[in-house]
């Protein structure tokens, strides 16, 4: 625009400048042809007085630019101070003659004859009838015009770049205020009435934009709450595989850092799974598969985001399903393990109930078989005791009502009941503490008790001790069984408290149990909001801890 | 608007971390099937390292595009040319894993493994190679500095692993498979000195500077 300005404004002093001087040297040529004239007029006078005084002598001495002719009445050339005046023709027909004839002066303009130029003709009649003609080129005056030429294309050239410098300013002038518009506040800034109708159309498209910006700015706040606030990772991505969206969820199961702006997805990770899913997806299909990060069993899922039939992008949801696959697999493994827990004594007691049906038992081994079968089927009570124990703390407790427990009783009860056990182990089973009361279902917490202390004399040594230990803090109700026993190796500790986990496999029945002790001891716990803690030491002994935190408020 | 340009260096820096992403695969199979003989993962890391060398022919010629097509110029000529090398370290990072897996599936099994403090190696060199990987991808120059200063920690592992195979052989123990034990070893070293090297490359195409070791 400014260009465009400048431009149009020196055109206009161009084409002024170049017509006025063109005007002024038309003026200028006219006005020298008059005065020219008006001199040869002058000189024919004078030389036609000098003529008329002197005569040829007159002429002979005349000095001048200007050509002098002396025409007879008749039109013959008397003198001519250019040309040979007998060679010349006749003149009278001449029209600045014919005119002088007349009137006593001629003027005429024509081409000469012998000169062959724009001449201009002045004539004046003598006394005697003769006629004086001077002669002045036209040239003459073009001379006088080309002198002035120089001075008047320095002019013009002067005068151009003033008009440049002028043009220039006046464009920054015009320019100024729009290039100073205040294009957000259109509307305060004051500048041409013929923008206002621009500015207030801007104005009101600014407050479109802004309004428009206000409700993208909301939505995407209520994405982002939607997702950051979904403990599922979320990613969404272009067709190229870039990614336009995350949510924190994503990251941390990844184990990513916040991806830098258009990365792509494969920045965040880089695995055969992942790359799998994000690739199916781009391509248009769903898929669903599982892969491990950090630990995390994760499930992934890509939905493929599909415009017109063709796939515009992909949302891939990562899920963390690890404790469901813990969940299932200990399950899974459960039955696995309560199926054959169940089957191993019935097929003892089904082997020597044949046995005895076939007859193939002496009458006085009978009592030693029925006695192996009583035994076994002991077993399989407490086994399925301990199943539907196990069974009720899963479920919660059962409904049981909570009562006041001291649990330095509870462990005395439990004392008595393993007295003849440990003796027949020779272990030394003793109780000591304070009393401690907490809330809690008796007959679960007896159990708990009743399986730390029965482990404790199980896997003791000859000659050991089991301690149980009841201790009433400020915050919280410890009860410790410590024995002096084989203890737990460092690997084992972890999974003791799994169902049916037996550190020694070879041994464990011989010693008997149900395998199932400690998983009770630890879904009572939890049902007490109680915490275990387990020390071992192999070889050395091992200590249980129950912490029962005292309940708030 | 982004140009043919941006998008092709776009698709570049993705093939990288898809070959990175084999890479890391290939060596992590080798290496259980190393130390588990797990054979059907040293069957996954001898076909990867076909893969790769297919993939590092596809970027190659990506790469030659670019440089011809394009002509790149200041950091984004750094890009082209520091991926051009790092394939190459890449492929035989492939190359080393399917090595230690043909080892691992040809030699005899015995405690001798066991005396062998391989485990610690192999993840000390799939540790660099991830990183390595990482470094490139997040464009962590910290990172990448840092697979070169773990490099010394792999090279001091090669050594304890030396000295214990030799102090086995001299105790009479199998001798064949102390040999290919100490080839396992260092395919890992080379697998790391790789690893540095992408790392170094890495450091060139964000800085400029090439750090020679």
């Amino acid at each position: 625009m400014a260009k465009k300005i400048f431009r149009s404004t020196m055109a206009v002093g161009l084409w002024v400048l170049l017509l006025s001087a063109a005007l002024f040297m038309g003026m200028l040529y006219q006005y020298f042809t008059d005065r020219f004239t008006r001199e040869l007029e002058a000189e024919a006078w004078l030389v036609a007085r000098g003529v008329e005084s002197m005569g040829m002598d007159y002429l002979d001495g005349l000095q001048t630019e200007n050509r002098v002719t002396w025409v007879a009445e008749d039109g013959t050339v008397l003198y001519d101070n250019m040309a040979d005046e007998s060679s010349m023709e006749n003149h009278a027909d001449r029209e600045e003659i014919q005119e002088a004839l007349r009137s006593s002066q001629g003027t005429a303009r024509r081409e000469s004859a012998t000169l062959s130029q724009l001449t201009i003709y002045v004539a004046h009649r003598l006394e005697d009838g003769t006629v004086i003609r001077l002669a002045g080129s036209q040239s003459t005056v073009m001379h006088l015009l080309l002198a002035m030429a120089p001075p008047i294309v320095l002019i013009l050239i002067v005068t151009l770049l003033f008009a440049a410098a002028l043009s220039s300013r006046l464009t920054k002038r015009l320019i100024r205020p729009i290039l100073e518009l205040d294009l957000e506040h259109p509307e305060e800034s004051e500048v041409y009435d013929e923008l206002s109708p621009l500015l207030t159309r801007i104005r009101r498209q600014n407050d479109t934009i802004q309004e428009q910006m206000d409700q993208l700015r909301q939505q995407r706040q209520e994405f982002t709450a939607l997702t950051e606030n979904m403990s599922e990772g979320f990613l969404l991505l272009d067709a190229k595989g870039r990614v336009l969206s995350y949510n924190s969820g994503a990251l941390r199961l990844l184990g990513a850092a916040p991806p830098p702006e258009e990365a792509n997805v494969l920045t965040l990770d880089r695995g055969d799974t992942f790359q799998q899913v994000v690739g199916q997806a781009l391509d248009g299909r769903r898929s669903q598969l599982q892969m491990e990060r950090g630990g995390r069993v994760i499930q992934l899922l890509g939905d493929p985001v599909l415009r017109d039939g063709q796939p515009a992008g992909a949302v891939l949801v990562l899920l963390d399903i690890t404790e469901r696959e813990q969940g299932e697999r200990m399950r899974r493994e459960f039955t696995a393990n309560v199926s054959h827990e169940l089957k191993t004594p019935l097929t003892s007691i089904s082997g020597m109930a044949e046995i005895m049906k076939d007859g193939f038992v002496k009458p006085e081994d009978i009592q030693g078989f029925a006695a192996d079968i009583y035994k076994e089927s002991q077993r399989l009570i407490r086994l399925v005791e301990d199943i539907i124990h196990l069974s009720r703390l899963d479920e919660g407790g059962g409904g049981l009502e909570q009562q006041e427990i001291d649990l330095l009783d509870l462990a005395h009860t439990v004392e008595d009941r393993l007295q003849a056990l440990a003796s027949q182990d020779q272990v030394t089973l003793s109780v000591e503490g304070d009393h401690a009361l907490i809330r809690g279902l008796p007959s679960i917490v007896e159990e708990m008790v009743y399986n730390l202390c029965d482990n404790a004399i199980k896997y003791n040594r000859p000659e050991g001790a089991v301690t149980v230990r009841v201790a009433d803090g400020p915050d919280a109700v410890t009860l410790s069984v410590e024995d002096t026993g084989i203890g737990i190796p460092e690997e084992d500790q972890e999974r003791v408290f799994e169902r049916f986990y037996r550190v020694d496999k070879s041994h464990s029945k011989a010693i008997g149990g149900t395998g199932l002790g400690l998983s009770i001891v630890k879904h009572g716990a939890a049902l007490h909001s109680a915490r275990v803690e387990l020390d071992s030491v192999s070889g050395k002994g091992t200590t249980v801890r129950l912490i029962f935190p005292r309940e708030q408020g | 608007m982004r140009n043919v340009f941006h998008e092709q260096l776009d698709q570049l820096n993705v093939e990288l971390i898809k070959m990175g992403a084999m890479c890391e695969e290939a060596i992590s199979a080798a290496t259980k099937a190393y130390l588990e003989g797990d054979k059907e993962l040293g069957q996954r890391a001898v076909t990867l390292e076909q893969d790769i060398d297919h993939k590092e022919r596809d970027i190659e010629s990506q790469c030659m595009n670019l440089l011809l097509r394009q002509q790149p110029v200041a950091s984004d000529l750094r890009t082209v040319s520091a991926a051009m090398r790092m394939i190459s370290d890449m492929e035989r990072i492939g190359d080393q894993a399917s090595d230690i897996a043909e080892i691992a599936r040809d030699m005899k099994r015995s405690s001798v493994i066991q005396e062998v403090p391989m485990e610690a190696m192999a993840l000390a060199a799939i540790k660099m190679v991830t990183d390595s990987v990482d470094s490139f991808v997040q464009g962590d120059l910290e990172l990448a500095h840092s697979v070169i200063v773990q490099d010394d920690g792999v090279d001091q592992l090669f050594l304890d692993i030396r000295a214990k195979l030799i102090h086995l052989i001299a105790q009479g123990k199998d001798g064949e498979l102390c040999l290919d034990l100490m080839m396992v070893a260092k395919y890992f070293e080379r697998i790391g000195d790789h690893a540095c090297n992408i790392a170094q490359w890495v450091e060139y195409a964000l800085t400029g500077e090439y750090e020679d070791d």
